[in-house]
């Protein structure tokens, strides 16, 4: 369970006449269910990566909260971190370590005892098909590869809520669906709260329970992809985002 | 205890990355610790070829057929007495010749015998080394020459000898083995020193700026272990592998003494255990701190390759305190147990010469290097959130 309420930030750059700020989060709430995929849809520079950026706290709020599974963030930003398994845009892993020792070395530092972390590798090589990758070292792993080797250090320590961020980009279709496959398992069968930013309308109408629609950093709408498209009266869902998120009303204030 | 856990993770990854990026460590192997002994045992082969000049009693010399007097005082003294090539004076010049050429006038023998002033000339090169450093010996064989004639002629006006001596000069020379082969031996505690440099920049980088450029920081700091854990794992890691190149350095140079080609110079140069465990124990703050402020400097870079070129300015400071140390000719000042580096290697050659060194003397050195790891420390760990994500 994730809610994020009325979060704000702004950024500020440069001295003097050069100073400038943006608005980069303004007001975004979000509420995700457990056992749900939750879709923070928006287009770019929309605000989603800040936005999940101060869900993990890597990004302090101006004002608003974040609280996950009923613990606040600014009271105990490590527990909150314990309870997340987050894939964030930058996906670097240890290029001279193999596959396993970047799972395991995450898992250690979510203070996962060395069998147990080996074994959760294992469990997650089966649910997203990367056996063969294990034993490799990740130098020369292809975008898929490095993909699968990114969610499950993310997941290692078996986190009750997921996030991700635009995790299909600069992916082909086999893994996205490799990828798809495996968080509706993660969904249906062990009842986690996913939590994924995009701009692509077919992940979403794919996958989503429920989209929250951002536009400059303000929540537009929200709700399944019927009931948007019936909000924007559109029968397509991509007119109906560029209906909701380009709107007048979410134009920048 | 949770943070000791990560602390723990982090260093171990750490160390165990370093030690896996092979090419990397090769280069630093040669270039920092098989180059201080292949540089001594080029400097004793060095010594060698002057001090085999020296023993030779050779005089290179031109027209000594014309002065049979000279050449009598000459081969008393054990002196063997060689004809100068024909194209002596463009051999001195291009350092073939390297030893100074004797020139007799052909009436030598007349003036000396007239009582009148005899020219000899005395030629060599100052860019010559070799041969410059055989003048001195010449001088003083040609004077001495000087002082027999003078003495046989005032004997034979029937004055004594002994009115002629006005002063007695007894040179002493207090310098004792160690001191006087620490002359040669300085460039040690560069090699040492510049092998700590080497040996830590490349995992200060990576566990830094690398860890920017990879995007792998920010998954990292997505975990609930402590940003200080964190960091306090990476230095560790780094001051490691640091110190383990300078322990290499230092241990590499008692093999190397083996091979020391000059008998004068492998008996003056006493290198063994103690001496490096001197060397390691005060390059072990200097390590510490350097670790630390290269990961200070590193993690305002986003790639490694800036990081290198803004770490370049550490390097060179650390490398021109040995250098201060070495045109310093007032000896040590109470300032230079202050300076990181210079501190270092002021005490480094104080071990080589044998002096004792006093708590007092280690003590300045090692609060100001504990001052400084903390402070970068600290640095590092308050930006590491933020570099994250820039």
């Amino acid at each position: 369970m994730i809610a994020m309420n009325d979060l704000r930030k702004q950024f500020s750059s440069g001295r003097g006449r050069k100073a400038r700020t943006v608005l980069a989060v303004d007001g975004l709430t979000l509420q995700a269910r457990d056992g749900a995929i939750t879709g923070l849809l928006g287009p770019n520079g929309a605000g989603k990566t800040t936005s999940l950026r101060m869900l993990v706290g890597l990004v302090t709020p101006d004002s608003g909260s974040v609280v996950v599974d009923g613990i606040d963030m600014r009271t105990d930003p490590q527990a909150v971190r314990a309870r997340l398994g987050v894939l964030s845009d930058a996906r670097g892993l240890y290029p001279r370590l193999s596959a396993r020792e970047n799972i395991v070395y995450h898992g250690r530092l979510h203070g996962v005892p060395a069998d147990e972390a080996q074994a959760r590798c294992e469990h997650l090589a089966r649910l997203l098909e990367m056996e063969s990758l294990l034993d490799r070292r990740t130098e020369g792993f292809s975008q898929g590869e490095r993909m699968k080797t990114a969610l499950a250090r993310a997941l290692v320590h078996d986190p009750a809520n997921i996030v991700l961020d635009e995790p299909t980009n600069g992916l082909d279709v086999v893994a996205t669906r490799a990828l798809r496959a495996a968080l509706r398992v993660l969904r249906d069968e062990t009842g986690k709260c996913i939590v994924f930013s995009t701009h692509i309308m077919q992940e979403v109408e794919r996958l989503c329970d429920r989209v929250v629609v951002v536009a400059h950093g303000r929540h537009v709408a929200e709700g399944s992809v019927a009931s948007l498209c019936e909000l924007a009266g559109c029968a397509d869902f991509e007119d109906a985002f560029v209906r909701l998120a380009f709107s007048p009303e979410a134009a920048p204030r | 205890m949770n943070s000791l856990r990560a602390m723990w993770t982090v260093f171990a990854k750490e160390l165990k990355d370093a030690l896996r990026d092979r090419r990397t460590l090769m280069v630093v192997f040669v270039t920092s610790v098989a180059l201080g002994p292949l540089v001594l045992v080029m400097l004793s082969a060095l010594i060698d070829k002057f001090e085999r000049r020296a023993e030779a009693r050779e005089i290179v010399a031109v027209g000594m057929a014309g002065a049979p007097t000279l050449r009598n005082f000459l081969e008393r003294q054990t002196y063997v007495i060689k004809p100068a090539p024909t194209d002596w004076e463009a051999r001195l010049r291009d350092s073939k010749l390297g030893d100074p050429v004797v020139i007799v006038g052909a009436d030598f023998e007349d003036q000396l015998a007239h009582g009148q002033p005899a020219r000899i000339q005395l030629v060599y090169s100052s860019a010559n080394a070799s041969a410059q450093r055989g003048v001195g010996r010449i001088e003083r064989l040609l004077q001495a020459f000087d002082q027999e004639q003078a003495t046989l002629r005032l004997v034979a006006r029937g004055v004594a000898p002994g009115l002629l001596g006005v002063s007695a000069v007894d040179e002493h020379d207090i310098a004792d083995n160690a001191a006087r082969a620490a002359q040669l031996t300085n460039l040690l505690p560069y090699f040492v020193l510049m092998a700590v440099v080497y040996g830590a920049l490349n995992a200060a980088l990576d566990t830094t700026a690398g860890e920017r450029e990879r995007g792998s920081l920010e998954p990292l700091l997505a975990t609930p272990a402590a940003r200080g854990a964190l960091v306090v794992g990476k230095w560790g890691a780094v001051f490691s592998v640091g110190l383990l190149i300078a322990v290499l350095a230092c241990v590499s140079f008692i093999p190397a003494q083996g091979l020391l080609r000059n008998e004068s110079l492998a008996a003056l140069f006493r290198f063994g255990w103690v001496e490096a465990a001197w060397f390691i124990g005060l390059l072990a703050p200097l390590a510490a701190a350097l670790s630390a402020l290269m990961m200070a400097i590193a993690i305002r870079c986003k790639t490694t390759k800036e990081a290198q070129a803004n770490n370049m300015v550490l390097t060179l400071a650390v490398s021109l305190m040995p250098l201060a140390g070495m045109f310093n000719q007032e000896g040590e000042s109470a300032w230079n147990f202050w300076v990181p580096a210079m501190a270092q290697t002021t005490l480094m050659n104080r071990v080589l010469k044998g002096a004792p060194i006093g708590l007092a003397d280690v003590a300045p050195s090692l609060a100001v290097c504990a001052a400084l790891t903390v402070l970068a420390l600290t640095f590092v760990s308050r930006q590491l959130a933020r570099r994250a994500i820039q």
